[in-house]
């Protein structure tokens, strides 16, 4: 059984398809880029998985559940299995780089000690540990997106999604984080990361779905960025 | 919010202070029958367990010429000239009579003024019904005032919570973007409700307590206060004082649980 599966998925923004009648599915522990240009639908894919928002049509299935079964008590778990680094950070500025992470366990009703143990942890992964106690505001671009993958990986997800904000990281930072996100990946999370970064897709030689205008217009192993 | 909670204690204290009133006046002698000078002890008396039969009656009591001129004394003891010049034999005598309800005074008092003996028919119908009429119309006018006053007390709760929750609007949908049940992101926006609801009532409670607590020592209400839908039960106004306290701040709790609730619900469908 496929650990993600979208079946003939349309999602309509009033006329506009947004997605349009695409399929795919995505094994336990892959590692998998979409790409394609700006206004492709990279995003729209994330949220539709997490029921951020919900498709017009098709199914997604989440280890073989129909996402649209899952009850109000049983969104949460979801979100949970499923950790994400929002294109747009999603962080809270009035709270600290500790306080960030820590409400991903508190909504959770995690114990005081569960949090003490699991924030630094996190924290020292992606390498935050001197900025614990700064804000969102103070942190450079690719802190702010490592503090977000801080954030998504406090439940121990099942799938880590990395939408990468386009064009605001300095190659090292991107780098960095990439190293992150395969050495996440090869401790058996599934990883899929939306980016624009052709040198990075063409370096990690892993599946690459392309995406334009909203259909697939590739799905290759060890694909590349372009062609 | 307070001044809800306020004006419900209020009212409920005027409704029962005027019930109290409404009984107390009940209970006094409703109709006078005056008799003739003439006209024995001994027949009054068969006037009097004629009565006592009649099951519009609640009670009889035989005033003599004796009883009447130290009533009399009692009544003017500040005045000795007008006391000189007294003694029984002037005064008639008379029975008093309390009927169960108050609109069969009428019907007794025509009865009697045509009998033998009798001299005079006294009742205080008028003074009884127009006071009724009156706590009624306190009623009225209190139970709409309490009903808009909870009504705008609701939408001020609802509105209230709505504002806090757009104002967290950002962080409440992250919240729930990493993972936070419903039940997480109500619970502190329930508690702002209840506890905005019981603190208003709770202030309400003390002030309604205080005025109380003043009619207590004025002592007003010596019996006690009676409930008008418990016929012949008093109670003492503190006591009263309190259960109205406990209810005011249970309803605050009750509102302000319900106001977010609602509020709440409505930002969670959307
Ligand atoms: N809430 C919305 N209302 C209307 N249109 C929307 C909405 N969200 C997305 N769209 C449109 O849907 C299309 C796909 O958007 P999406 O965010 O998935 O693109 P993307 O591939 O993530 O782009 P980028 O690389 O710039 O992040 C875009 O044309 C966008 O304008
Ligand atoms: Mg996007």
């Amino acid at each position: 059984m496929s650990q993600i599966e979208f079946i003939n998925i349309t999602k309509q923004y009033g006329n506009f398809k947004a997605l349009d009648n695409i399929s795919f599915t995505i094994n336990n522990g892959e590692f998998i880029f979409l790409v394609g240009p700006s206004g492709a639908g990279k995003s729209t894919i994330i949220k539709l998985l997490i029921r951020e928002e919900l498709s017009d049509a098709g199914e997604i299935l989440f280890n073989g559940k129909n996402i649209k079964e899952f009850t109000q008590k049983e969104m949460p778990d979801l979100r949970r299995k499923i950790g994400v680094v929002f294109q747009d950070f999603k962080l809270l500025n009035s709270k600290n780089v500790f306080e960030n992470v820590s409400i991903a366990l508190e909504v959770v009703n995690s114990s005081e000690t569960e949090i003490k143990s699991i924030v630094p942890n996190v924290l020292n992964l992606v390498g935050l540990t001197d900025k614990i106690l700064s804000f969102p505001k103070q942190l450079s671009g690719g802190e702010r997106q490592r503090l977000c993958i801080a954030r998504a990986l406090a439940h121990e997800p099942d799938v880590l999604i990395a939408d990468e904000a386009t064009g605001n990281i300095d190659p090292d930072a991107s780098q960095e984080i990439l190293d992150l996100l395969g050495k996440i990946n090869s401790l058996g999370t599934t990883v899929i990361m939306a980016t624009h970064d052709e040198r990075m897709v063409d370096q990690m030689k892993k599946r690459v779905l392309r995406l334009d205008k909203g259909s697939i217009i590739s799905d290759k192993k060890g694909g590349k960025y372009r062609e | 919010m307070t001044s809800t909670f306020l004006l419900l204690g209020v009212f409920i204290n005027i409704v029962v202070f005027s019930q109290t009133a409404l009984k107390y006046l009940e209970n006094q002698a409703q109709i006078t029958i005056f008799f003739k000078d003439e006209f024995t002890e001994e027949k009054i008396k068969t006037y009097q367990s004629e009565l006592h039969n009649d099951p519009r009656i609640m009670d009889v009591s035989y005033v003599s010429k004796e009883d009447a001129l130290r009533i009399f004394r009692e009544m003017n003891k500040d005045e000795p000239i007008l006391l000189e010049n007294i003694s029984a034999s002037v005064l008639p005598a008379s029975l008093e009579v309390k009927t169960k309800d108050i609109t069969q005074l009428k019907n007794i008092s025509e009865e009697f003024i045509q009998k033998e003996g009798v001299e005079d028919v006294q009742f205080f119908e008028d003074v009884i019904q127009r006071f009724s009429v009156w706590s009624r119309t306190v009623y009225i006018i209190g139970f709409i005032l309490v009903l808009v006053f909870l009504i705008v007390s609701y939408s001020v709760v609802v509105s209230t919570i709505r504002t806090s929750i757009n104002n967290r609007g950002e962080e409440l949908s992250i919240m729930k973007l990493v993972g936070a049940s419903d039940e997480y992101v109500k619970k502190p926006f329930i508690y702002q409700g209840v506890f905005f609801g019981v603190l208003s009532s709770f202030i309400a409670s003390i002030i309604v307590f205080l005025l109380d607590l003043t009619a207590d020592k004025l002592k007003i209400f010596s019996d006690g206060l009676s409930l008008g839908f418990i016929p012949g039960f008093f109670i003492s106004p503190l006591i009263f004082s309190l259960i109205l306290c406990f209810v005011l701040i249970l309803s605050g709790f009750l509102l302000g649980l319900l106001g977010s609730t609602t509020a709440i619900k409505k930002y969670l469908q959307s």
